[in-house]
């Protein structure tokens, strides 16, 4: 375990304590919740993981690496970006997803674009959205999010 | 065998992958324990941290006082109201359009079209338990570059966003006409399916489908406090209570 992880675990079980102490029955509550929240995406999350190990056998990381490292970085990321947009799966699963094709050498720079759209974007919740806060509300938000997540992510591949 | 079913129904994504290995076992045997073997290392990976993010979200739902936070925002409220919306959506749980009925309700409280901004992007994109989960798989260097880069943007964008929309621009409430049937309702395309509305009132809410459904629309004696618990504990606040 990486000391980030672990540091995770101390603070959270330290917390965890001090909030048993304090109202044992309003933290088994919300551990329940919580819990009910996550066995509703537990399905989802381990047919990803099974996907990912599919993916890694199949496609070998040198195919990864030629498609997304070496191909036009703006093309892909701008392709990765869109990707996001359409797409609804919790961040939770794109952080192993992402991992596995930054680890088989994709470039990260389209790989940032994707996991911010994927979360700020929302092409399938537009409607939603249209209906809580308007038309113009959402396409504003909407089309800025896009356009920051490309500045991010080309900020990112400068930077790392 | 109904259980079957709605497990089937519920799960549609891993019965899909699932068959693709079974399609792998048969087809090319040969890549069936690899891939298995692939899948294991991030299972293992996301054992690590799912214990901690479970957790780390029940503490922060129990404890983070967000009728304070809530409060505090206003037409006028300036910085300080922006740095509560970046607290607010920092800590949270739950996909972004989770926050929008939490949003609406802030609205209506005269929060700031910036700040609404700021609420449902940082809720979408750095919200705690996500860095966790980002620096565990990517590492903490690229957490932490990804989350001063798009905080900024995030402010810059809440900015933006209110120099073009006004609050006039916004829909206004229709929660008077969706209460018809009854003095209980759900708005169930944000639940999130905590199922806790039907721990605590069982006898008004049940669990249909991984969303919340009213079952009862009768009030007996009593029954007030338990409604009114649901109402405050649901996690996403949808649930209308008119009495």
């Amino acid at each position: 375990m990486d000391v980030f992880t672990l540091i995770f675990w101390v603070i959270t079980l330290v917390w965890l304590g001090f909030s048993l102490k304090k109202d044992k029955d309003k933290t088994l509550k919300a551990i329940k919740m919580s819990g009910g929240m996550m066995k509703g995406i537990a399905g989802d999350i381990l047919g990803i993981l099974l996907l990912i190990g599919l993916l890694l056998t199949f496609v070998p990381p040198e195919t990864i690496k030629a498609t997304i490292g070496q191909a036009n970085e703006v093309v892909s990321t701008v392709l990765f970006a869109l990707l996001g947009s359409i797409t609804l799966i919790p961040a939770f699963v794109a952080f192993p997803l992402v991992a596995s094709l930054v680890d088989a050498g994709a470039s990260i720079v389209p790989v940032v674009a994707f996991l911010t759209t994927l979360t700020m974007v929302g092409v399938v919740t537009f409607p939603l959205e249209k209906r809580e806060f308007g038309l113009k509300f959402t396409l504003i938000r909407n089309s800025l999010s896009f356009a920051f997540a490309l500045v991010i992510a080309l900020a990112m591949g400068v930077i790392l | 065998m109904t259980f079957l079913r709605s497990q089937l129904k519920n799960n549609r994504f891993l019965m899909i992958v699932i068959l693709a290995y079974v399609a792998v076992g048969i087809f090319a045997p040969n890549k069936f324990l690899p891939s298995l073997g692939n899948t294991w290392y991030y299972v293992k990976e996301m054992l690590m941290i799912m214990p901690v993010i479970l957790l780390l979200t029940s503490l922060i739902s129990a404890w983070v006082p967000k009728e304070t936070i809530e409060n505090a925002f206003g037409k006028n409220s300036g910085l300080k109201g922006s740095l509560f919306a970046f607290l607010l959506g920092s800590f949270s749980a739950g996909p972004i359009y989770a926050a929008f009925p939490v949003c609406k309700m802030l609205l209506s409280k005269g929060a700031s079209i910036a700040n609404i901004v700021i609420i449902l992007s940082t809720w979408a994109v750095i919200k705690i338990p996500m860095l966790i989960t980002e620096s565990k798989f990517l590492g903490p260097e690229f957490m932490l570059v990804r989350w001063i880069l798009t905080t900024l943007a995030i402010f810059l964008m809440g900015y933006i966003t209110s120099r073009f929309v006004k609050s006039a621009d916004l829909p206004a409430d229709d929660e008077a006409a969706a209460a018809l049937d009854g003095p209980l309702a759900v708005n169930t395309d944000y639940c999130l399916g905590c199922g806790l509305c039907a721990k605590i009132a069982p006898s008004h809410f049940k669990m249909v489908d991984k969303k919340a459904a009213v079952i009862s629309q009768t009030l007996s004696p009593g029954d007030g406090l338990a409604i009114k618990d649901a109402v405050a504990k649901c996690p996403a606040q949808i649930i209308r209570f008119y009495c």
